[in-house]
């Protein structure tokens, strides 16, 4: 049998036979679920063709027949077929929040790394100045464009939509946008995050952000309070930002001022680690899940580093399989 | 050299229809976007697959399909002595344009405009049949990595040694310097997309052994198609609802 | 099942590489048995009535082969790992054993246990490969059988250690050093100085590859060399360094070459040989009798320690007959056996054997490792098949390194403008006389154009005769250092075949320019004697001279005329008076004990078209060849005393030395066999002996004529400064100086002899490669290489078109018997001059119930019945027969 992809452990006997036990439940519950059909490329995909079939993703024709492109699982919505593939690249969708990394500042926009197969765009006009103000961009932003996203710095923004040239453009209009800090970035596949309403998490109990990135970034960062209310104190922030745009020498202070606590630190590892033992066993990400499997190891009293283990990861499993089986029962 | 000893046996104990073990796994390279290794007794090929993602040099971008690279090189272990494998020499360059071609033929490129696909493959044991062992990787990398895919390919060599057809040559047997014919196909669509035979043949000999080599490709077709749909069981079930 | 072979190799560049081999482990292997019930019966080759099954371990099958072969040994089941040691160790016997078991009426079984998943033996960590095999061998079929209750029956010996040493020392022997290495230079130089080895030049013996001789300055006389091992992979013609063997050893290594005598020896119908060089010098006691009466002298004998220079040539010859190995196309290690007996098997790779088997080709050598017995080699071209005439003819050259090329642009350039007519610098030059009134006339053999020799006979008032030689002028239009001269010298004779001649000079000098034909003005060079009537030479005069023969006449046609007393024309004349002083002269001669030596030359008559030889006879010997054969060895003996007068340390002679009381041995034997007593204690003597020893049939004499004719060497060149006068000696001829003067067009030496003549005379300068004597002798070694080598094709030749005349006429005539040996007998066809075996037992046979009295010289059958003694005249049969494909050869069976 096939070891944990991603996820080189040294599993001693009972571990593996917990752990292959666990996997094996999941996949019998999965099959009771659901009847969806996998396929792989060049497997025909059976329709009726009396109804009339609209091809969708991941297929095409052959002799007549609907043939797969991809590995996934065939879904039907009405008269479209398509495969939703499993592991691949992000497929960017309108309103899908994003966290990206920039790669380049380019004239009027920043290109960043989005996990798709172009990189994305985030105009400076489709993007909200720090002061807050609708107004045109001059040319003095033009070139202040430095100042407030560099290359690497991490950012949360919106899918806009594809222009017609075919290039992917996102849009930062809200102050909940924009530069994260202080906080870890997490890749995972993108088909493990569920498209939900809420993509923004903030976890109280320890002061930490938690967003969920539909292109499977995952951000873990210590808890930011003016993104809460957009309607904040204007003139502190206003002054807080324009005392380091006037003053670089400020910077220290600044950082001194936002220091982070240890505590907190220590908590932004423990979520990230949770979100890097759920991904490694291909479980889906949610905030419940990411939270439940902190709850667990602090319940267990585990070192963060700890969480990394082999034990974890089984027990981890076996949670996994309670709570779907639990959850399939209320279903009924 | 006795090749097919008059009992039928091959050196290594095969007959000569029957081709070396072969196993696959997908999932090996942590970082890439699709990966697998892939097996045929002791020949042993990795291939991880990067893409589609931004092209790395705009002047190379094209507008409406996608940009497909390939790299082969051999691990300095791979043979049985150690020495260095310079990178780009001329066998690799080859084999390197050989699995392009091949991949090229069933990505559907069209779906992926102004984007960039990296093959890597690395042998790490060799022991004959490399080529074919590449692009039966390779295939499985890509399908790994979510790119759309006209058909699977597979490969697969044959020779003609002692006035036998035999299938899948190792090493030994293709060192004897005799005709080696390597043939990939399009295993859905019955198409040959890769042909290449050192040495010579008859015309009618040629035909028989690259039939022998045909059913090789779809036997591996089998067994990498089966891989795959376990592979996509699996994540789906993990991932859950 | 999979499992690893994994073993450490070694490559020849000394690297070490680590090889991993898959090998799988199958269920579908059989056992062969019908009885078995697990296995599939329907394939099984074994019996069912079958009471035992036997199995064989490797040395049981490397020893008792033959007994294989057996019918009586059935039921065999052959292990595979048995059949790949075996093959490790014995090709050959590997192959026996495969032809044994694919043969259908034979029931052996080939049960593949190393691919069977239960009888598969993993090898132990730190067990030898032959271990392990020998653990194997029967346990594992016995496993394979599914009778786990023979198992237990199975007994090891109690004496398997004592098997298992024995094997582990049969195991190196596979690489087994055949050869001594050589030594390094440093060595041998060192060696050399301190005369511990022996520089020379090693020949090895034509007719016994396995004897060989090194000329060693050092010690004074031949060092013999017995047997391949001594010879230590040394070719004919190296320069060698040898060590002289302990002198007790020097006369038992004879009785070893006989014995490593693996190569088949076998004689073939050849020519008579025409001198003891020629002849094969093995002695005819080699069948091994205690009572030799003779034994051979105490030689030094010794052994090569080092090869200082390789004289590696490319050889001409054709492949062992072998069967196609099982891959076409893939590479095949073939034997190549050379023409020139005295060249070892060539081993060659080659993957294309099945167009090189019945072709002749031409091989070179590469290397020859201590380890392996033949030298390997390889391929360089084909030149035809074998037995078709233009390919052996060339084979012939090829094998006499004879150089048929045509001249080359430079060498031609060289050549006078043509048409060639006298010009008058020629007439002007003080030097040459005009001798254009005189009347010249040449006698040739018919159909000669090589035309350089013109005689004429004037009677003088005062009773005398005036006798001229006239000797075309070659060295008129060859300047030494020019490259026609250069090639002239490489190509040292012309050299005439049955159906062509390979001329020394380019076309135009050797058939126009200085050939003395009738009614034209050519060039001489010309020696005038003053004659007595009783032939005595009164005077003797050299002159570069212009003449005009008035008649080419042919050898017949000049008997004619002397024979026909009606013609009373002033021609026949002279020549009835040449032909008088020339008896004379030959008389004289004789009574100087020259001696009258008979050969066996034959004569084709060649078809024109087809140039088949159509028939053939023995040469007819006239009183006109006589004659002018007289009068050049006079013209010789001038020239020879003139030169050497003027250039004692320079000049170039031809000798002929005494024949040793060993090389006459055979001759005597044969003639006390027969009741005659030959005196041989010089010249006069066996001259006188011979003439008396007249048998009661007409050919008796001539027969022993030529038994006396092979006894002798062959007269050589030699340069005047290397030997000392009395060793000048002309034995055959008993003359104390000869050289060779009369035949410049188709003769090197004879253009020397005419430069160094016109130096004598004042008439021009002596070339500066005389002043330099190691050149000079280097040039004599290169004639009497060339010489030989052209005397030696020619004969080649004439046995080659012998052998295509009898290939469409088998036939009978009468031969004598000239040799015994112990299974029968070498005899001489006189009509045909050739000399071949006839085999009174089976060949294979050794002796059978025939035995050899060596002093009387017969071949007597156990009961007497029968008997052959020697110069016995018997009727035997001739028939060209094909033993293997492609390798016809002559055979005599007696009628």
């Amino acid at each position: 049998m096939r070891e944990l992809r991603d996820l080189q452990l040294p599993l001693n006997q009972t571990q593996k036979i917990r752990l292959r036990r666990a996997l094996q439940q999941l996949q019998d519950l999965a099959s009771k679920a659901s009847s969806s059909a996998s396929v792989t490329v060049a497997d025909t995909i059976p329709v009726n063709h009396e109804d009339g079939v609209l091809k969708g993703h991941g297929t095409s024709e052959l002799d007549g027949e609907v043939v797969a492109t991809l590995c996934g699982v065939v879904e039907r919505v009405n008269k479209l077929v398509y495969v939703r593939a499993l592991r691949a690249r992000y497929k960017p969708e309108t309103g899908d929040i994003i966290v990206g990394r920039v790669t380049e500042v380019a004239q009027k926009r920043w290109r960043l790394e989005i996990n798709f197969s172009q990189d994305a765009i985030l105009m400076l006009s489709s993007m909200n100045l720090p002061d807050g103000i609708q107004r045109r961009r001059t040319a003095v932003d033009e070139l202040n464009m430095r100042s407030i996203f560099e290359e690497s710095d991490v950012i949360c923004a919106e899918v806009r939509g594809f222009q017609h040239d075919g290039s992917l453009h996102l849009q930062a209009r809200s102050q909940k946008y924009g530069k994260l800090e202080r906080g870890q970035l997490l890749t995972v596949p993108p088909y493990l995050v569920k498209r939900r309403k809420q993509h923004f998490h903030h976890v109280e109990k320890f002061a930490v952000d938690l967003i969920l990135g539909c292109n499977g970034f995952i951000w873990v960062g210590e808890h930011v309070e003016a993104r809460d209310n957009m309607v904040e104190d204007q003139d502190n922030k206003s002054e807080q930002q324009n005392s380091k745009l006037n003053t670089r020498s400020l910077r220290l202070e600044e950082q001194e001022s936002t220091y982070t606590p240890v505590e907190t630190r220590q908590s932004i590892c423990r979520i990230a680690n949770a979100v890097r033992v759920l991904s490694s066993l291909g479980f889906s990400l949610n905030v419940e899940v990411i939270m439940g499997t902190v709850e667990q190891s602090i319940s267990l009293n585990l070192d963060i580093h700890e969480m990394l283990g082999a034990e974890f990861c089984v027990q981890i499993a076996e949670r996994e399989v309670e709570r779907r089986s639990s959850l399939t029962k209320k279903r009924r | 050299m006795e090749y097919v000893s008059p009992e039928g046996l091959r050196l290594d104990g095969r007959r000569p229809m029957e081709m070396r073990q072969i196993r696959a796994e997908i999932g090996a390279v942590s970082n890439a976007d699709g990966s697998a290794v892939f097996e045929m007794g002791n020949t042993k090929v990795i291939a991880a697959v990067y893409g589609p993602r931004e092209v790395q040099n705009r002047s190379q971008q094209i507008n409406d399909q996608a940009l497909v690279r390939c790299e082969y090189s051999m691990a300095n272990f791979s043979t049985g002595d150690r020495m260095r494998k310079p990178k780009g020499d001329r066998r690799s360059t080859e084999i390197s344009l050989v699995i392009r071609q091949t991949m090229e033929a069933c990505i559907l490129t069209h779906l992926m405009p102004r984007s960039q696909i990296d093959i890597f493959v690395q042998v790490l044991q060799a022991d004959g049949g490399t080529r074919s062992a590449c692009i039966n990787a390779a295939t499985l990398a890509l399908a790994d990595a979510g790119i759309p895919m006209r058909d699977i390919v597979t490969s697969c060599s044959a020779g003609f040694l002692n006035s036998t057809p035999l299938l899948d040559l190792n090493y030994v047997e293709d060192s004897a310097g005799g005709p080696d014919v390597t043939v990939g196909i399009l295993t859905k669509l019955d198409k040959v997309t890769l042909l290449q035979m050192d040495s010579k043949l008859p015309m009618d000999i040629f035909e028989n052994v690259m039939q022998l080599a045909i059913e090789g490709c779809k036997a591996i077709a089998n067994y990498i198609r089966e891989v795959m749909l376990e592979n996509t069981k699996e994540l789906e079930y993990r991932r859950g609802i | 099942m999979l499992q690893s072979k994994s073993f450490v190799r070694k490559t020849k560049q000394g690297k070490v590489i680590k090889v991993v081999r898959e090998h799988y482990l199958r269920d579908d292997i059989y056992c062969g048995a019908s009885i078995c019930n697990v296995c599939d019966s329907s394939v099984a080759r074994l019996s069912s009535s079958a009471s035992k099954i036997l199995i064989f371990d490797t040395n049981v099958v490397l020893n008792q082969i033959d007994l294989l072969e057996n019918p009586a040994i059935d039921d065999v089941v052959v292990l595979s790992v048995v059949l790949e040691e075996v093959k490790n160790k014995n090709l050959s016997v590997y192959n026996r054993m495969r032809a044994l078991c694919s043969n259908s009426l034979r029931k052996f079984f080939v049960f593949s246990n190393e691919h069977h998943k239960d009888t598969y033996v993993k090898a132990m960590v730190g067990e030898s490969p032959n271990d392990r095999n020998d653990r194997e061998t029967v346990e594992s079929y016995v496993k394979s059988l599914g009778q786990p209750e023979l198992l237990d029956l199975l007994v090891q010996p109690s004496s398997e250690d004592v098997a298992m040493e024995e094997v582990e020392d049969l195991r190196p022997s596979k690489k087994k050093i055949i050869y001594s290495e050589h030594k390094p230079m440093s060595e041998i130089t060192l060696g050399l100085h301190r005369g511990i080895y022996h520089q020379g030049k090693l020949r090895i013996n034509r007719y016994n590859p396995f004897e060989a001789y090194v000329g060693s300055e050092s010690i004074g006389d031949e060092i013999i060399i017995y047997g391949r091992a001594n010879m230590n992979r040394a070719f004919d013609g190296d320069i060698v360094a040898v060590e002289l063997l302990p002198q007790d050893q020097w006369h038992e290594e004879k009785s070893l070459s006989i014995a490593d005598d693996e190569d088949e020896e076998e004689e073939g119908v050849h020519l008579v040989p025409n001198s003891a060089d020629d002849a094969p010098r093995n002695k005819i006691s080699s069948s091994g009798s205690t009572g030799d009466p003779n034994p051979a002298p105490c030689r030094p004998s010794g052994r090569i320690v080092g090869i200082i220079k390789r004289n590696w040539n490319s050889y001409c010859g054709s492949l062992d007959p072998m069967p196609m190995p099982a891959s076409s196309g893939g590479v095949a290690h073939a034997l190549f056996v050379s023409k020139d007996r005295r060249i070892p098997k060539i081993r060659i790779q080659t993957r294309q054997l099945g167009n090189l088997l019945d072709k002749r080709i031409i091989v070179t050598v590469d290397s020859w490792d201590c380890l392996s017995r033949y030298p390997s080699g390889h391929y360089v071209r084909t030149i035809g098949e074998i037995g078709d005439r233009d390919t052996e003819s060339e084979v012939v050259l090829i094998e006499n390194s004879i150089d048929s090329r045509p001249f080359s642009v430079q060498v031609l350039a060289c050549l006078p403008p043509l048409p060639w007519s006298l010009s008058t610098v020629d007439l002007e030059n003080p030097n040459r006389k005009d001798l254009r009134h005189i009347r010249v006339f040449s006698v040739d053999p018919p159909g000669c154009k090589d035309i350089d020799d013109a005689l004429h006979c004037t009677a003088l008032p005062n009773g005398n005769f005036e006798v001229g030689v006239h000797i075309a002028d070659v060295t008129n239009f060859v300047h030494p250092g020019t490259p026609l001269d250069d090639e002239a010298s490489q190509r040292g004779t012309s050299v005439y075949l049955v159906e062509r001649r390979i001329d020394m000079l380019p076309k135009p000098l050797t058939e126009d320019i200085c050939s003395l034909r009738s009614d034209v003005e050519r060039l001489a060079f010309s020696v005038i004697w003053e004659m007595t009537p009783e032939a005595e030479i009164i005077s003797t005069r050299y002159t570069k001279s212009v003449i005009k023969s008035c008649a080419a006449l042919s050898y017949v046609e000049a008997q004619a005329r002397m024979d026909d007393s009606r013609l009373m024309d002033p021609l026949t004349t002279d020549l009835r008076n040449m032909n008088m002083l020339a008896k004379i002269m030959r008389l004289r001669r004789i009574e100087r004990g020259a001696l009258t030596l008979a050969s066996a030359e034959v004569k084709f008559q060649i078809d024109t078209e087809t140039h088949d030889p159509l028939d053939i006879g023995m040469y007819q010997i006239r009183e006109a060849n006589q004659m002018v054969e007289e009068f050049m060895l006079a013209a010789n003996v001038s020239v020879a005393e003139k030169i050497l007068k003027h250039f004692p340390q320079c000049s170039l002679l031809r000798r002929h030395p005494s024949p040793t009381k060993e090389m006459l041995e055979p001759l005597l034997r044969t003639a006390a066999a027969i009741g005659i007593s030959l005196d041989v204690s010089s010249s006069k003597a066996l001259a006188d002996s011979l003439d008396r020893a007249v048998g009661d049939d007409p050919y008796f004499n001539k027969l022993i004529r030529i038994l006396a004719t092979r006894c002798m060497t062959q007269a050589v060149y030699f340069c005047s400064g290397d030997l000392s006068p009395p060793e000048f000696l002309h034995y055959g001829l008993a003359s104390p100086l000869y050289t060779h003067f009369t035949s410049p067009i188709r003769r090197y030496a004879d253009v020397i002899v005419h430069r160094l003549l016109a130096a004598a005379l004042g008439i021009s300068k002596l070339p500066p490669i005389f002043q330099d004597r190691p050149q000079l002798t280097s040039i004599a070694d290169n004639l009497n290489y060339r010489h030989r080598n052209a005397q030696m094709a020619s004969r080649a030749s004439v046995e080659l078109h012998t052998l295509i005349y009898f290939r469409k006429r088998p036939t009978d005539t009468e031969a004598r018997i000239v040799k015994i040996r112990s299974n029968g007998f070498i005899v001489f066809v006189p009509k045909y001059g050739i000399e071949g075996p006839v085999y009174l037992t089976e060949k294979g046979e050794k002796g059978g119930d025939w035995y050899v009295d060596e002093v009387q010289q017969k071949v007597k059958k156990m009961d007497g019945s029968i008997s052959y003694s020697i110069l016995q005249t018997v009727r035997i049969h001739m028939e060209v027969v094909e033993p293997k494909p492609n390798r016809p050869k002559l055979q005599l069976t007696l009628i």
